[in-house]
């Protein structure tokens, strides 16, 4: 299989542990997270699962900056994250994957992968206006980059085509891709292979664990098919009506009464 | 074209870049390129043929066509729409005058004007428009495509307030005088000059400014769009929130993307205030910012081809009609009764919009650009 290619100098690949602490979100009467803490460990897979409304895409909503936590802290090793905008948590190097794509339909799938280069590249308006030599240099560079990418994700052939134009599980590689270009310290997959064919389900959870053991990228993933979290997952939270309900590596979660009940229904 | 699709299938794969010797040959071979230069030499050559009318018209186009690039910027490639374009035209064509002019008194208003050369005049006025741009980016920072549109509306209001008061900058209802453009010393004004036998006037030189300044405009445009701002743009149109994630500071984008957008009105209302001679208050009004708005749909959204497609199309159709009234059916001479050319080029162009929405989502661009689109596979090798 191929390894993951190493990302380019000038970034910043330190891992550090993210630690949820108490974080609660409040909609207007409704408690969509109630109190949850856990923490991935650097270079880890956490796997974050419960069934439909647990919360699990408002968690990601709240790592990412999206929605603002009522109460509690997210820390990215020292820094904390709460309360800073979307971009600057990108720019501290945490990136994310959506559950229903986020990709502009016209935009080649090298532009897509181009835009996750943004917080590493620096050219403006006037550079890119001006055509200056930086700008193109710049754009070469990252180009390279996202060629080598592509590759690892295994759509180096479709760079140039329009990602609307790809069976939706390519268009979810390409997404997958497009987080990986940011080179990120923190990797948040939002049911990455929901949707997918067999053999794609196969490929993208080969390229998430090789993410991990090559770039030593954490990665918080939330996914329905237990099959894939229990092969994937270092340790995973689950999470039911909002609260966290249990935790532990895969082996113990499977076995504790309080998922089984929260997944099959409480006993007569 | 078959040879061109026969060339892009190994162009997919990641080889390295050809050398520059290769792509100039690839580039002769190409039939755009004569397009090109065929136009360009047809475009350079006008002025000793058409007559008067004809080259205000397409001057006239020109300065529309570098307006609707700044506003596909911010309507097409960002989604935020923008009903306040006509305010920003006004603020070059007025600061232009108040910068270049003389003060003087015109029908009895006392006008204040700087007498500044004429050349920094222009370039400053695009930079006020730049300013006045900036005072409202804060709002248009945060609000976000339609609600922004409501907004501006406001600014239309306020502009038209201040062009018909503030009498002694502006000129009032009357408007005032528009200084000609000189450079280098040499005058853009109707003082004859004689090229090749042919009387050159104000209008066959402005329209070498006109085009370069259109040409300088589109590049820069072209070169945003399809640069890193050019994708931060798109991802903000496409998926505001997946925008913010990938990294892309969404209100300053929008800020920004506003502020060039109303440096490229100013320098369409710069450009639009030398061809007229005279700026009125009247013609900055809210049917202008819809003209332009109908410009970047009928088009094409989001390319500056688009722009300048839509630009021409919606700025021609009138005096097109306003030409031929006698030989038209249904079009009769302003003035006359009936359906005047004004009226009748916009029952065309709103037919236009309805048409290219329903049909051709891509606008009028699209049509052309069907042809090159499959060259473009060769991009990658270039690159």
């Amino acid at each position: 299989m191929k390894t993951a290619p190493a990302p380019g100098t000038g970034t910043d690949n330190t891992t550090a542990a993210l630690t949820v602490t108490d974080v609660t979100v409040r909609f207007a009467g409704l408690t969509a997270l109630d109190g949850v803490s856990f923490t991935v460990e650097p270079g880890s897979v956490h796997a974050v699962i419960g069934p439909n409304g647990a919360g699990k895409s408002t968690c990601f909503n709240v790592l990412s900056g999206v929605y603002r936590a009522s109460a509690g802290t997210v820390h990215l090793g020292t820094t904390e994250l709460t309360g800073l905008a979307p971009h600057t948590i990108a720019g501290l190097g945490v990136a994310r994957t959506f559950q229903n794509l986020a990709l502009p339909p016209h935009a080649t799938v090298a532009d897509s992968l181009l835009l996750g280069r943004h917080r590493l590249t620096r050219s403006g308006f006037i550079a890119t206006g001006l055509r200056l030599p930086s700008a193109a240099r710049e754009e070469k560079r990252h180009l390279d980059r996202v060629r080598e990418i592509a590759e690892f994700i295994g759509l180096e052939k479709a760079l140039e085509r329009p990602a609307g134009s790809l069976p939706y599980g390519q268009q979810k590689l390409v997404e997958l891709g497009r987080a990986l270009c940011m080179e990120p310290r923190v990797l948040l997959l939002d049911e990455p292979i929901a949707g997918m064919t067999a053999d794609e389900r196969r490929r993208t959870a080969s390229v998430v664990a090789n993410v991990r053991d090559s770039l030593g990228i954490s990665i918080v993933l939330v996914e329905h098919d237990m099959g894939v979290v229990m092969r994937l997952a270092d340790a995973v939270t689950v999470l039911d009506f909002g609260r966290r309900i249990a935790g532990g590596t895969p082996a113990e979660v499977q076995n504790d009464p309080a998922v089984v009940q929260a997944y099959l229904g409480a006993p007569e | 074209m078959s040879d061109t699709t026969a060339e892009a299938a190994p162009l997919v794969t990641t080889a390295p870049a050809p050398g520059g010797a290769e792509s100039f040959t690839d580039r002769l071979r190409r039939p755009r390129t004569y397009a090109v230069l065929i136009a360009s030499v047809l475009l350079l050559a006008l002025p000793f043929y058409l007559d008067r009318f004809w080259l205000q018209a397409g001057l006239f186009a020109m300065a529309a066509a570098i307006g609707a690039i700044g506003l596909n910027m911010l309507t097409g490639a960002t989604g935020q729409l923008s009903m306040g374009h006509a305010f920003f035209l006004a603020v070059g064509a007025y600061s232009y005058c108040i910068l270049a002019g003389e003060s003087s008194t015109e029908n009895g208003h006392a006008l204040t004007g700087l007498g500044l050369p004429t050349w920094l005049a222009a370039i400053l006025a695009v930079l006020l428009a730049g300013a006045a741009g900036g005072v409202f980016s804060p709002i248009a920072g945060r609000l976000r495509g339609a609600y922004l549109g409501i907004a501006t509306l406001a600014l239309i209001f306020i502009g038209q307030h201040i062009l018909f008061n503030a009498g002694s900058l502006t000129g009032g209802y009357n408007g005032r005088a528009v200084p000609p453009l000189s450079l280098f010393g040499f005058t853009f004004d109707d003082t004859e000059v004689v090229v090749a036998a042919v009387p050159f006037g104000s209008s066959e030189k402005l329209w070498y400014v006109g085009l370069v300044a259109l040409l300088l405009a589109a590049l820069f445009a072209r070169g945003v769009l399809r640069g890193r701002p050019g994708r931060a743009m798109n991802a903000i149109r496409d998926h505001r929130i997946a925008a913010g994630v990938m990294g892309v500071p969404v209100a300053r984008y929008r800020a920004g993307v506003f502020v060039l957008s109303s440096m490229y009105a100013g320098l369409a209302g710069v450009l639009l205030a030398l061809v007229f001679q005279r700026t009125v208050p009247e013609y900055f009004g809210m049917i202008l910012s819809l003209e332009y708005l109908a410009m970047i749909v009928i088009g094409g959204l989001g390319s500056v081809a688009g722009a300048v497609v839509g630009a021409f199309f919606v700025s021609l159709l009138p005096q097109v009609l306003t030409h031929y009234s006698d030989s038209l059916p249904l079009v009769s001479a302003p003035g006359t009764g009936g359906l005047a050319p004004g009226e009748a080029s916009r029952y065309l162009y709103g037919a236009a919009v309805v048409a290219v929405v329903l049909f051709l989502p891509g606008g009028l661009a699209r049509l052309g650009i069907a042809l090159p689109r499959v060259t473009r596979p060769k991009k990658s090798g270039e690159k």
